[in-house]
């Protein structure tokens, strides 16, 4: 008697257990449901005062207009999204690596200092620096260009990834680069065969990292570009949200393009890596 | 025993080599501009960089020290940042807890929660704002039609209280499972046997948490807890494209500089908040690791 009623028990427990999941979930996304369906709607319906969970009537339309150029300038926003995002999260990986290597394994006089003074930029904000940035890049020439962008990106994002990569660095034991050493193998070699195939998720994460910070930057966007084809995603998107030209379905379809990069980015670094990049002080 | 010699004598040289490139980006575009927005504070600055400045003293400082808006803003981030700080990490602590244990997709749940976090801001800004809406929303017609918890269907957007609730909310919303997976890596780290001892003893699930969970987590409870207090105290992006109705420092600054192009009074504000920052940065630095939520 006493054994059958506690394993009622337990499964009570379990199916409340997986009751409260779903609601989680259920509570937790829904913004992403009502985003897909509203995609899915026709116009009409999407601005209807019943609003309906699921649409009356399917449609792709949205999906198709967004992709087409003369009604949507999406595509040329993405381009130039996926251009600074691609060049800033390289060069950020790229610089990362080789200042967390001499952080990590050179000894010499200031690297305390030096770690320490990237730590205080890492937990700067950009705000704070909008002003004095906007008038050095528009001195240098670079207002309205997607240099502009690239520059501050690799900037906000280089900190995190020295701190990220060094952290990966630091496990790798001193005897194998010694052992190479005697082998012969300069630094630079070390770098290339040992120090970066050892750390290569931590260098994916990174990527990743920066990828998602310049993919998602509206501040520095709304600050260096001033004409419409030289927009990335966030400042496009949201200043066609204020023409008249904004329609829902059309808007919640680019939404969820827009986070699709970095959205499957992260699944595939969260299925390869053990450690993510999620885990750690990732600036965010 | 020669190689060893001659890597000590290499060393600071190569150091400075690799490093160059970072730390002369970082001089030039954080180090300078700070030192520039020093400057910048004492002048007034036509929007123009090709046209002088003129000097103008601590006139931009004492502006701000009198705008009645500064102090509103002050208060309005400071109870922003309160609020998002203690709500995002509670909610991620709570859905930590309840992720601790086995169970079946427990993967998959785990990165269902963290799509709040990966998704860019100006997505889900869409999202909310098409949610909130006032005539044509799912929250009031759920709220009004359905679950008749308001009277009126409230203007979300149009009124400061309700927009605040709503970017408080997003926010807690979309910065959450930061806190969650710090906390889930850490509770996943604690002995089991200290649980089953706790048990013998007859300790209840509260004393449990105090006395066995919450020391292990504590490490980890300092850091998100700093680092998110920092991020949220200089929010901008999230709260500007969801409304114009809560005017938190970011926005203040942001308009200032920007909107009505008054260069000089933003730059002032930015050494006020470097200020405040570099105070948080000092009496932070000694207990927070930057690592302490990886393991």
């Amino acid at each position: 008697m006493a054994a059958a009623s506690s394993k009622r028990n337990k499964v009570i427990k379990k199916t409340g257990f997986y009751v409260v999941l779903v609601l989680l979930l259920g509570i937790m996304l829904f913004p992403f449901f009502i985003m897909l369906m509203t995609s899915l709607k026709s116009s009409k319906e999407a601005i209807s005062t019943n609003p309906t969970l699921l649409p009356n009537n399917w449609t792709f339309q949205h999906y198709i207009d967004i992709f087409n150029p003369i009604i949507f300038p999406y595509l040329n926003y993405f381009k130039n999204s996926l251009i600074v995002a691609l060049i800033a999260a390289t060069l950020s990986v790229v610089l990362g690596i080789l200042g967390a290597y001499a952080l990590s394994k050179l000894k010499f006089k200031g690297r305390v200092t030096i770690n320490a003074s990237f730590y205080t930029v890492y937990m700067f904000s950009g705000i704070l620096l909008v002003v004095p940035l906007f008038k050095i890049i528009s001195g240098f020439g670079l207002y309205d260009t997607r240099m502009a962008l690239i520059i501050t990106m690799i900037v906000q994002t280089l900190p995190t990834a020295i701190f990220m990569l060094k952290s990966y660095f630091d496990t790798i034991p001193e005897d194998l680069e010694e052992a190479a050493m005697i082998d012969g193998l300069s630094r630079i070699k070390i770098i290339l065969y040992i120090i970066i195939p050892l750390s290569i998720s931590g260098i994916v994460s990174v990527f990743v990292y920066a990828f998602m910070i310049a993919w998602n930057d509206y501040l520095f966007a709304s600050i260096f570009l001033s004409s419409s084809e030289n927009f990335t995603l966030p400042i496009g998107l949201n200043t066609l949200f204020s023409t008249p030209d904004y329609v829902w379905g059309r808007m919640m379809a680019a939404s969820l393009v827009t986070a699709l990069p970095v959205v499957g980015m992260y699944a595939l670094s969260e299925h390869f890596i053990k450690g993510n990049l999620t885990e750690g002080g990732v600036k965010g | 025993m020669k190689t060893i010699v001659r890597k000590k004598k290499s060393d600071i040289k190569l150091a400075l080599i690799l490093l160059l490139p970072s730390i002369f980006l970082l001089l030039l575009l954080v180090a300078y501009p700070m030192i520039s927005n020093i400057k910048i504070s004492f002048f007034d600055q036509p929007i123009n960089p090709r046209l002088p400045a003129t000097f103008v003293g601590l006139s931009h400082y004492t502006d701000v020290i009198k705008d009645i808006e500064f102090y509103k803003s002050l208060g309005l981030t400071i109870l922003y940042t309160v609020l998002t700080v203690v709500g995002s990490t509670g909610v991620g602590l709570a859905i930590a807890l309840f992720f601790n244990r086995p169970f079946k997709f427990r993967k998959t749940a785990r990165s269902l929660i963290i799509l709040s976090y990966v998704t860019p801001s100006i997505s889900l800004v869409f999202a909310w704002k098409y949610m909130f809406n006032n005539s044509y929303g799912i929250i009031n017609y759920l709220g009004t039609d359905v679950f008749h918890l308001f009277k009126s269907a409230p203007l979300w957007f149009d009124n400061p209280v309700s927009s605040f609730i709503v970017v408080v909310v997003f926010a807690i919303w979309k910065y959450f499972p930061y806190a969650f997976i710090s906390f889930l890596a850490i509770l996943q780290t604690i002995d089991k046997t200290l649980y089953e001892a706790a048990d013998i003893d007859g300790a209840t699930l509260w004393q449990k948490f105090k006395v066995v969970t919450l020391p292990a987590i504590m490490p980890v409870l300092l850091t998100v807890v700093t680092l998110r207090f920092i991020w949220m105290f200089y929010m901008f992006t999230d709260v500007y494209l969801l409304t114009n109705k809560v005017n938190i420092l970011g926005i203040y600054l942001y308009q200032t500089a920007f909107a009505f192009n008054n260069l000089g009074k933003a730059s002032s504000i930015s050494v006020i908040l470097f200020i405040i920052l570099f105070i948080v940065i000092i009496v932070s630095r000694k207990r927070v690791n930057l690592n302490g939520s990886s393991k």
